[in-house]
């Protein structure tokens, strides 16, 4: 009786525990268990991780071998789209080429559009170390005449020297024949621009007036005068001025402001 | 007919030099300056072949490039026709076995051609002569032209010995004595 009555005892101390604990534990706060749980993961966690990437491992491979075929059909159909992209890019490419052409042209017809002009691409260049002439791809079928006056971009470029049926010769300005009356931007004093053997990436303005003021970075254009080239077209910059013992024979040295090596798109000035 | 396939294989050959100075030497040039291909091919057309297809073709390949470039027609033709002479007059009088010769040739041909073209051009056009930077872009060009010739003198003589064997039908020894 007495054991029983103890064993009695016993449950209702030990149940009136559980409850005890179930109620606080119930009730507190679950960061204030972290130490705890801290304390049980570092235990289990590595173990658990050895497990978890022992089935991984047999998973995937298993899941490679059953798609292997799977994986070569869709590689294959990869490969195909790879080509048919790579092919709408060049195609892209050459449009892109195409439509920078054509924007080139409309920029420049919209930059001179009080002139009537003809829009050409350069097709050669002169093979010469004396000579600088370009060929261009329009001719007598397009209404070129000689002495028409091209013009790029930036500026000008030269004029026609000569017509066949489908394409023109032009005279760039930086070639050593070559002579434009200009005027000076700030000052609105005439001189003369030439193509020089020293260097065929500059002008020599000469025949400067003897009064006349030339500041390095003023902008040269041409004068109209002459007959070939229309007043107003930028030929560059002053880029050095050269002074001499006598005033009279000073010169300027005249940054063009189209680069001639790499001009492709031009306009000729149909008047 | 061995004549014929001449004659066509050295047109080829213009239309090749023709490229390589347009597309290759436009860029692989010495201080900006580009070698003169066509002096060189005309001097030894006229050296191994004769008088006759030098000047011949001197006119012809003058006239072809001056009207793809010349700002004047004929210039270049007159002066490549003096070319194609002057290999000619090269060949009756100077061995082609000796490299210094052959430098010496292409020297003269080449000064002959570029002082002849700027000159009659300056003339016609009628512009400033730069004798100072003339001078100095011609000697690139000479020193040019004289590294090319040397460099491919060997090939060059090898095909010019069968077109002169082919033209001139005779010991090529026997010319000198």
């Amino acid at each position: 009786m007495n054991r029983n009555k103890q064993t009695e005892i016993l449950g209702g101390v030990v149940t009136v525990i559980i409850l005890i604990l179930l109620i606080f534990l119930s009730n507190v706060e679950t960061n204030k268990l972290s130490y705890f749980e801290s304390v049980a993961s570092s235990i289990v966690n590595p173990i658990q991780r050895i497990f978890t990437d022992l089935k991984n491992k047999i998973q995937g491979n298993s899941t490679y071998f059953s798609n292997m075929d799977s994986i070569i059909e869709e590689n294959k159909q990869l490969k195909e789209k790879n080509e048919e992209l790579e092919t709408q890019l060049r195609e892209l490419e050459s449009i892109k080429a195409d439509n920078k052409t054509l924007q080139d042209y409309m920029g420049l017809t919209k930059k001179y559009s009080s002139y009537q002009t003809i829009p050409a691409y350069v097709i050669n260049r002169d093979v010469s170390n004396f000579n600088s002439t370009i060929v261009l791809n329009v001719g007598e079928n397009d209404g070129i005449k000689e002495n028409m006056t091209v013009i790029a971009e930036k500026g000008l470029v030269g004029h026609v020297v000569s017509v066949s049926t489908n394409t023109c010769k032009v005279q760039v300005i930086i070639d050593s024949a070559s002579t434009v009356s200009c005027t000076l931007s700030t000052t609105q004093e005439s001189i003369i621009c030439k193509g020089t053997l020293e260097n065929n990436q500059v002008l020599r303005a000469s025949y400067i007036p003897t009064g006349a003021e030339v500041i390095q970075g003023d902008s040269v254009y041409t004068s109209g005068v002459g007959g070939i080239y229309p007043k107003g077209i930028i030929i560059g910059t002053i880029k050095e001025i050269i002074t001499t013992s006598n005033i009279t024979d000073r010169y300027a040295i005249v940054e063009p402001a189209v680069d001639f090596s790499k001009v492709d798109t031009v306009l000729i000035i149909n008047q | 007919m061995k004549k014929f396939w001449i004659v066509i294989s050295l047109i080829l050959v213009f239309f090749l030099l023709y490229f390589l100075q347009v597309d290759i030497f436009s860029s692989l040039t010495i201080a900006g300056i580009k070698p003169n291909l066509f002096v060189i091919y005309i001097l030894f057309i006229g050296l191994f072949a004769n008088q006759i297809l030098g000047i011949s073709f001197g006119v012809i390949c003058g006239l072809i490039l001056d009207l793809l470039y010349g700002k004047t027609i004929g210039v270049t033709a007159v002066m490549l026709c003096i070319i194609g002479f002057l290999g000619s007059y090269f060949d009756k009088n100077f061995s082609k076995e000796n490299k210094l010769t052959i430098i010496f040739m292409v020297v003269g041909a080449t000064i002959i051609f570029e002082l002849g073209s700027y000159f009659m051009n300056s003339i016609i056009l009628q512009f400033e002569r730069e004798y100072w930077y003339f001078t100095k872009i011609i000697l690139i060009e000479i020193l040019y032209n004289v590294l090319l010739s040397i460099l491919f003198y060997p090939f060059i003589q090898k095909i010019g010995y069968i077109i002169d064997r082919t033209f001139k039908r005779n010991n090529i020894l026997t010319r000198y004595f």
